[in-house]
């Protein structure tokens, strides 16, 4: 979204028609390994699972609307990171959910001493990061990264010095925009895609340290705390003023979701009720409106994308926020046909940092395996082949799951840990209720 | 089993069943005729290239694919065969090309030209106009002009894909098939010029259309009468050195063609002097016919493809002209509210008007209620603090909740009690007329609460001899939520801008349930309330217009009520309220032919009533088609600027309302997405009425009566204490 990477050179996807007419034709099939669509730029939305605060014994288990909410946030991510499509970011803007529930969260918290909240945050947050870090990093050296010598983090020690964001993410994590093939990973743009999407981290990271401030602003002066990060935006979201290199990025983010965040608040101290919805509802489509109308002047390479275009994706988010607040229904468990996803929203939020972490990576997995079936026997004919490629990021898309699934089981308990609990393989919400009801049935 | 409580009567069980198996139809029928106008939109917005077309042009690309002969050889290549070879057109032979027609201005005026000097010539069409114009398709073909393909909708082929290519040539010739009969073999790329202007991108497209069999005819000797030099300078262009052959390339369409039509009109003779012959181009290549006719089920495809667009061109005609009518309508109608409620409000606001002599009189108060446990004692204090002397008479219409027994409970001293089985709301309400002691008799509902003064400036009007009976003012408690504030809106401008509006034009066309006021001298003689329909009030109130009473409007008589909270009641409250109204105004449509009063209310009030509820808001779909519409394909900002423009046509009309109300403009806040949400939401029910109303609502005429499962909504009834809350209408 707002970060300047070059987007590399990926090889352009089939559009709605094959390739015209008369330019060369010789493939076929995809290349392999290529990462056709993935978009790093995306920012995904995460923030570790919520703890069960004991500081309010009177608030009984987890808003489920919230939890219903992180999820299909999470899956939006996941698949517009996939497929690409720019209209998702206008159908759900997870950004904005996100930063939104994760500021209520935050806000709720802060009713116990504020540096005592911050050191739980960071401390649930780095540690799967670390592992991921690990990971990357690793990899980039394997390729032949040396951030020393890379010209694009400022050469020299400054390089090296970048790499202390992988331990604490004040700044987004560096990576090389022209990474080195390495196995199935080739194509250059392979780092920005498994790396790029930290900057989130860090966004979360300094809405984490600044809101005992915001949330001190917001209950004195709540409705200009509320609307100045889209004033913000407004300035330095849209060329009028430019703040180079990583620290406009980051101020650039905090300002687009900052209104989302301090939703959060507005939301957890009950402020929003007290607006008449008819208001609320009516001012916030308006903002959407302009959102809009802002897009549409300022359509990029990547059309309605509102994640190139920070005032629409600022306006927007804000006012889908509210409309999503506003109806907030407090749940205690998912009413009606939603119950049956009970399970699956209890595993994504209680993994939402894993899942986030890894999914963009494990995208760029699935292509190879995809790629794999264009070796089996009967799949040959030249139909079996068009038939491969016109389906092909449906078939990443069955086999990315599978491999999240995967990673929750190997290192998702690097959550649990940094959160003191009791490491757990897959918390989908099932295990503890079981043993109560057979063992009371038992003992009797 | 249904759930008794909800329902006023036992549900007979065979129209229950009828009806579950009709539930789909309300949401079907009206979601069918929005899908097959805006397919038909669509089919329109193709055949004249504002879907799907592409107006990009390819630069100049090197030649050093292209081969040696093509580059030097003459206009008709023909890469069939895999081998490409050129033709040329021998000498003292002429083909006149005619490109992107046909048009439905010069075409015709071009084949007059042609017909008259005895000229044959070819025309490439495309396959938009083609479509659009079959008749002259086919009075080509009649008068032995050759016909090719020049594409559906002319984008340039060298930018496109194999399969758009396949999809231009196949659209193309279904055109031609369907207008014609025939399919062609001829083919000239759009953009094109001569032979050696082939290059590396548009040889590819050449040859591959060569390999689905076609001819490609580009030209040698071009008119360029689509700059528009003038005629002697066409001529010019036109004209082969040395009496050579030559492919002639002009238009028969894309804007004024009076300049190619002059010159072909003194080239065609002139040429003909020096010996050229005018023929198409196989006669001119000593060919068989580049026609074949079809037949078979591809000829019914292309007829049938004709139809539809040939249909879609006059439904959008239709839509076009129903668009401007209700444009027409919905300003007429806020122009005529703007001065006549004015006009009204200046009236009864004057210093010392009065209607006549105060009413002191006393009055009775009919409260009927059917499950009002809730809020029936709110609605009785309310009276008690009248400052006007009342007797109120509480008529419980079967009540399983205990209505009745709050109300005795309460001990008051002129407060009756009435009770009767469950029998419905006009009955009720007869019930209480015949129990009344006063001659004036205010009504209102169970959950209605009235200010001190409300009787008092409700029964006013009476002071009139002629007033028959007296519509107050409903105003929305519940206003804070969306659609309560979209209701609100609703309700401030219809009581502040139609019924004024009713008032000065004598045809009100209805007292609401929720604060009214009748002579009971006046019922009396019409029957008391009838249950021949789903809205008595709108029922009685026109019974009264025709017996000759006025019906008059009390600004400051208020009343609060609440307005449904969901949809789901909403939807039904207003599905009765407009099939109940459509039901009043067919019961009475006799007074169209009526002598005295009731033909007066029967000529100005009837139709009135009928455009602006009826008519008026079937029509108002068409705006949000064409928003749509508009907004996708058309000229986005304007579509945005007109719609922005009624809006706030809309917030003038509606800030007056709120102005003459003295409300607060907060609500008005919402006005933008009522626009967007709540009006769709209206026309839907009012369609579902209409449909209701045709597929069989007529047999069932007299036996529809309030049982509350017409507008039960489909999953579960309406909540109890909201039985009767159906009558409060802002409108009508």
């Amino acid at each position: 979204m707002t970060h300047g990477h070059p987007s590399g050179a990926a090889p352009v996807p089939d559009g709605p028609y094959p390739p015209p007419y008369g330019a060369p034709t010789d493939v076929a099939r995809r290349p392999a390994h290529a990462f056709p669509q993935q978009h790093t730029t995306e920012p995904a939305a995460v923030e570790p699972a919520p703890e069960e605060t004991p500081a309010a014994p009177k608030r009984p288990g987890r808003d489920r609307y919230l939890d219903l909410l992180r999820s299909i946030a999470l899956v939006r991510v996941v698949v517009y990171h996939l497929f690409g499509w720019a209209w998702l970011t206008v159908l759900f803007p997870s950004m904005g959910v996100m930063f939104a529930l994760a500021g209520s969260l935050m806000a709720r918290s802060l009713k116990r001493p504020a540096w005592s909240v911050i050191r739980s945050r960071v401390r649930r947050l780095l540690p799967p990061m670390w592992i991921f870090g690990a990971v990357a990093l690793t990899l980039l050296f394997m390729s032949g990264w040396s951030p020393g010598d890379d010209p694009d983090q400022g050469g020299g020690p400054w390089g090296l010095v970048k790499l202390f964001n992988y331990l604490v993410p004040i700044g987004a994590p560096p990576y090389p925009f022209e990474a080195g093939d390495l196995g199935w990973l080739t194509g250059g743009t392979w780092a920005d895609d498994a790396v790029g999407p930290l900057w989130y981290l860090r966004a979360y990271l300094w809405f984490v340290l600044a809101s005992p401030l915001l949330l001190w602003a917001f209950r004195r002066a709540p409705w200009p705390t509320l609307l100045a990060p889209l004033g913000l935006t407004a300035v330095v979201g849209t060329g009028l003023v430019t703040i180079p290199g990583e620290t406009g990025h980051a101020v650039t983010d905090f300002a687009v979701y900052g209104s989302c965040w301090v939703l959060g608040f507005a939301h957890q101290d009950g402020m929003l009720k007290q607006v008449p919805r008819y208001i609320s509802v009516s001012c916030a489509s308006l903002v959407m409106a302009f959102g809009l109308w802002w897009a549409s002047g300022h359509l990029g390479d990547g059309g309605w994308d509102l994640n190139n275009i920070p005032l629409a994706q600022a306006a927007w988010s804000f006012g889908f926020v509210v409309i999503l607040l506003q109806y907030s229904p407090s749940w205690q468990e998912l009413p009606g046909r939603l119950a049956g996803w009970d399970k699956l929203v209890t595993l994504s939020n209680n993994r939402a940092v894993t899942i986030y972490l890894w999914h963009n990576l494990l995208i760029a997995l699935t292509f190879p395996i995809v790629d794999l079936l264009y070796e089996i026997p009967f799949m040959q004919s030249e139909r079996g082949v068009e038939a491969l490629n016109s389906t092909y990021e449906l078939w990443a898309f069955a086999f990315v799951w599978p491999l999240i699934g995967l990673m929750i089981l190997s290192t998702g308990w690097v959550e649990d840990l940094a959160a003191k609990r009791k490491p757990r393989l897959w918390p989908n919400g099932s295990k503890s209720k079981r043993p109560r009801t057979s063992a009371g049935a038992h003992r009797g | 089993m249904a759930p008794p409580s909800h329902r006023r009567r036992a549900p007979r069980p065979d129209r229950r069943g009828a009806l579950r198996r009709r539930v789909p139809l309300r949401l079907l029928l009206p979601l069918l005729v929005l899908v097959a106008l805006a397919a038909m939109l669509m089919l329109r917005g193709y055949v004249h290239s504002e879907i799907l077309a592409d107006h990009r042009v390819q630069d100049p690309a090197p030649t050093t694919q292209v081969p040696k002969e093509i580059l030097e050889g003459g206009p008709v290549i023909d890469a069939r065969g895999g081998k490409a070879t050129t033709l040329s057109v021998p000498d003292h032979r002429l083909v006149l090309t005619f490109d992107d027609g046909p048009d439905p201005t010069w075409t015709p005026k071009m084949l007059d030209v042609l017909k008259k000097h005895d000229a044959h010539a070819v025309f490439f069409v495309t396959g938009t106009m083609a479509s659009r114009h079959p008749d002259l398709v086919q009075r080509m073909v009649d008068e032995g002009h050759e016909v090719g393909l020049h594409t559906f909708n002319h984008p340039d082929l060298s930018l496109q894909s194999k399969k758009r290519i396949d999809w231009e040539l196949s659209q193309n010739q279904l055109a031609l098939t369907g207008a014609a009969g025939i399919r062609t073999s001829l083919f000239r790329p759009p953009y094109s010029s001569f032979s050696d202007a082939m290059d590396n991108k548009s040889w590819p497209v050449t040859e591959y259309i060569g390999s689905r069999g076609y001819l490609t005819v580009v030209n040698n000797t071009d008119s360029e009468d689509w700059k528009r030099p003038g005629v002697d300078e066409i001529i010019r262009r036109a004209t082969p050195k040395n009496g050579e052959g030559a492919i002639v390339l002009m238009h028969d369409s894309g804007g004024d063609r009076s300049q190619t039509l002059a010159a072909l009109d003194t080239f065609l003779p002139d040429l003909k002097d020096k010996g050229y012959e005018f023929d198409n181009l196989t006669e001119a290549l000593d060919a068989p016919s580049a026609h074949s006719p079809v037949t078979g089920p591809e000829l019914w495809k292309g007829k049938a493809w004709i139809f539809l667009v040939q249909a879609s061109e006059k439904i959008t005609g239709v839509l076009v002209v129903g668009l401007a009518i209700i444009g027409t309508l919905v300003i007429a109608r806020f122009v005529l509210m703007l001065l006549l409620s004015g006009a009204h409000a200046r009236r009864v606001r004057r210093k010392g008007f009065r209607w006549g002599p105060p009413v002191t009189e006393p009055v009775t108060v009919l409260v009927p209620a059917y499950n009002e446990a809730k809020c029936i004692e709110n609605t009785v204090n309310s009276l008690m603090a009248s400052d006007h002397p009342i007797e109120v008479l509480v008529i419980d219409d079967g009540s399983t909740d205990g209505t009745a027994r709050i109300v005795e409970a309460m001990g008051l001293p002129n407060v009756r009690v009435i009770r009767q089985l469950n029998a419905g709301k006009p009955a009720a309400l007869n019930r209480g007329l015949a129990n009344a002691r006063h001659d004036i008799v205010v009504m209102m509902d169970g959950d209605t609460v009235f200010e001190p003064s409300t009787v008092r400036e409700l029964v006013q009007p009476f002071g009139d001899p002629r007033v028959g009976a007296v519509a107050g003012n409903a105003k929305v408690g519940n206003k804070d939520s969306l659609i309560g504030a979209w209701q609100h809106i609703e309700y401030v401008m219809g009581f502040n801008l139609d019924r004024r509006m009713y008032d000065i034009l004598r045809c009100m066309p209805t007292i609401p349930g929720a604060v009214g006021a009748f002579r009971k001298s006046a019922l009396e003689p019409i029957g008391g309330m009838s249950d021949d329909t789903l809205a008595e009030d709108t029922d009685v109130t026109m019974a009264l217009h025709r017996a000759g009473w006025r019906v008059v409007y009390a600004e400051n008589a208020r009343a609060w009520t609440e307005a449904p909270e969901t949809v789901q009641q909403l939807w039904s409250q207003r599905y009765r309220w407009s099939y109940g109204t459509m039901q009043a105004i067919w019961k009475h449509r006799r007074a169209l032919v009526d002598k005295g009063p009731s033909g007066r209310f029967g000529r100005v009030g009837l139709p009135f009533v009928s455009l602006f509820m009826i008519v008026a808001p079937l029509l108002a779909p068409l705006i949000d088609v064409f928003l749509l519409y508009g907004l996708v394909f058309g000229p986005t900002q304007q579509t945005i600027l007109a719609w922005l423009g009624v809006l706030a046509i809309q917030a003038v009309c509606a800030a007056y309302a709120f102005r003459l109300d003295k409300e607060r403009m907060t609500h008005l806040i919402s006005l933008p997405l009522q626009q967007i949400l709540y009006r769709q939401l209206m026309y839907v029910v009012l369609l579902q009425s209409w449909i209701t109303a045709l597929t069989g609502g007529r047999l069932r005429w007299q036996k529809l009566r309030r049982t509350g499962v017409v507008g039960a909504p489909v999953n579960g009834a309406v909540p109890s204490g909201q039985a009767y809350d159906d009558d409060r209408r802002p409108v009508a």
